[in-house]
């Protein structure tokens, strides 16, 4: 089944989200047209990358099960509850959906927040520009960590029992936290004599996972690979290759964003090219999860279609309950639930 | 927001401050063509390019009555990404990362590469070769951050009545714009 089985009645301010796909759509018409006209009908100067908007449709394990319209347009990072539920950070708020869709809460934030976790005791970890906010699980604020001194733009958090990892692609660097606030570590950056290249980062987009494996996985988009770092900081191994090919990673900056699946495989989100696709933890192109096919308005967005602030039309995925995958397109503000397709003798 | 990759060495930031020049100096001559104008007391606007509207049809490159464009590619370095890989320069998918014709994507190599620091790279604008047809602008605003873009030169255009381009444009992205004021510079992404 290639559609949605149905569209969540995320009914609030549905109108609204309406009105904003109509004007999203009338842009990609116009960039449609545009990508064609020229003299004559054709551009003799269009840039093409047209064959790479077409996954082999034999290279996609996974169908979309769902599509939930999130009623908040400024949609720009996920996590997953222990309960299975999506936090969706979005602007001045923290949204919460359950995986059908239905829209659980709404916490206001004082300025526009910028990646979320959550703890397996429910405890949330809020990103904003410079500083990082403690939640309880029920939204009350329980600690705002000190502004950091640096040119600081949080865009990636990752919890485990006794750190909290936060990304700054500002200070280009990783940053592990006690469970006080305290920074323990200094991740990912340039370091000759441990062999440590440094994050390059052409724009905002700095991601960190981990896995109980022991090893955090960061996006090094400039680098056009993934890497792998103990909690310590010693880089153990990085992976991934510049390529528009669906088995690379397209364009001057990918990937954007992570995910990590039960098993240690790792889920990557690309933009310019928006596509999702699983790795082998060692880096051998697994499949794909959605090819550039789902995300047709993601896909014409430019680099002026972001949020103002540096980042862009992208996408992100989190992985839920039975390694189902959350896929956000920050475009559309809509999220696709994937699942992995039944194999022939399941 | 200016780019997360500004380079850190001395020979940079002097390419910055260079950089900030050469846009200053953009605006420095539109106030000039004002003042001229106000003295000539005729020429109030002049056509210039909406980088929001502008959709990369091409039909800069055609359409002008000049024999080259009066439009041209211009480079907001302030919110480049000094890629190495910069989809502006490289075709989509270049053989190596060098200079090599081959991998390039302007038609008529417009576009000057120069390493700044590892992995760093600096690109400009060779406005003789532009012929503003937007490839490279297409490159940058697909996968980059969209510091490539077209703007009317006003050192070459001869602000007809009606610019012919315009009329055109597939983006409506042309506009009367005060003399003393001609140019849309991109400040951020
Ligand atoms: S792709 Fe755009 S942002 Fe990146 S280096 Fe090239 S011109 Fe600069
Ligand atoms: S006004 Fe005339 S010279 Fe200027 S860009 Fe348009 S067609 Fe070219
Ligand atoms: S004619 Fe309009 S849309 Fe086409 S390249 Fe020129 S400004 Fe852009």
């Amino acid at each position: 089944m290639n559609s949605p089985a149905h569209s969540s009645r995320c009914s609030r301010r549905r109108f609204l989200l309406r009105g904003a796909a109509g004007t999203a759509a009338a842009v990609v018409a116009g960039r449609q047209r545009g990508r064609t006209a020229g003299s004559g009908d054709t551009n003799p100067y269009a840039y093409s990358v047209g064959v790479h908007e077409k996954t082999d449709p034999a290279l996609v394990k996974y169908v979309e099960r769902r599509r939930i319209d999130l009623p908040w347009k400024e949609a720009r990072r996920l996590a997953v509850t222990p309960q299975g539920n999506l936090l969706v950070a979005a602007g001045q708020r923290l949204g919460e959906v359950t995986p059908d869709g239905s829209a659980v809460r709404e916490v206001p934030m004082a300025a526009p927040l910028r990646c979320v976790a959550v703890a397996a005791d429910g405890t949330i970890y809020a990103g904003f520009r410079a500083h990082l906010e403690v939640f309880e699980a029920d939204g009350k604020r329980r600690a705002t960590w000190e502004k950091s001194p640096e040119r600081s733009w949080f865009t990636g958090i990752a919890v485990t029992d006794d750190a909290v990892f936060a990304a700054d692609a500002g200070a280009r660097v990783i940053l592990r936290h006690d469970l006080a606030g305290q920074v323990t570590a200094r991740i990912g950056e340039r370091d000759k004599d441990r062999d440590i290249p440094g994050f390059v980062l052409p724009s905002p987009y700095l991601d960190v996972e981990w896995h109980p494996d022991g090893l955090l996985r960061v996006n090094n988009p400039g680098r056009h690979r993934v890497e792998f770092y103990t909690p310590d900081g010693a880089l153990e191994f990085a992976w991934g290759r510049p390529t528009m090919a669906i088995e690379g990673f397209s364009g001057c900056c990918n990937p954007v964003n992570l995910a990590v699946l039960s098993d240690g495989r790792l889920v990557t989100c690309e933009k310019g090219l928006p596509r999702v696709k699983v790795y082998s933890a060692h880096g051998d192109f697994e499949c794909v999860v959605a090819g550039t096919e789902m995300f047709p308005e993601n896909a014409q967005a430019g680099a002026g279609d972001g949020f103002g602030d540096g980042t862009r039309a992208s996408l992100d995925a989190v992985v839920g309950p039975e390694d189902r995958i959350y896929i956000l397109d920050t475009v559309t503000a809509q999220i696709h639930v994937m699942e992995r397709k039944p194999t022939a003798n399941s | 927001m200016p780019s997360l990759n500004q380079p850190s060495s001395p020979v940079s930031r002097r390419d910055f401050l260079r950089s900030g020049a050469r846009i200053a100096g953009m605006t420095g001559a539109g106030a000039l063509l004002g003042l001229m104008a106000q003295r000539a007391g005729a020429v109030t606007h002049v056509w210039q390019i909406d980088p929001a509207k502008c959709v990369r049809c091409g039909r800069c490159a055609t359409d002008c009555v000049l024999e080259q464009s009066a439009v041209k590619c211009v480079h907001t370095h302030a919110i480049c990404g000094y890629c190495e890989l910069c989809t502006g320069y490289f075709e989509p998918e270049p053989n190596a990362l060098n200079t090599g014709a081959e991998n390039q994507l302007c038609p008529t190599a417009a576009i000057i590469r120069k390493f700044i620091e590892d992995p760093y790279y600096e690109y400009v604008i060779d406005e003789q070769l532009c012929i503003g047809c937007g490839k490279c602008v297409e490159g940058c605003n697909r996968f980059g951050n969209g510091s490539l873009y077209l703007q009317v030169r006003h050192d070459r255009c001869v602000n007809c009545n009606e610019c012919s381009i315009a009329r055109v444009c597939a983006g409506d992205a042309f506009r009367r714009v005060p003399v003393d004021h001609p140019y849309l510079l991109k400040t951020s992404h």
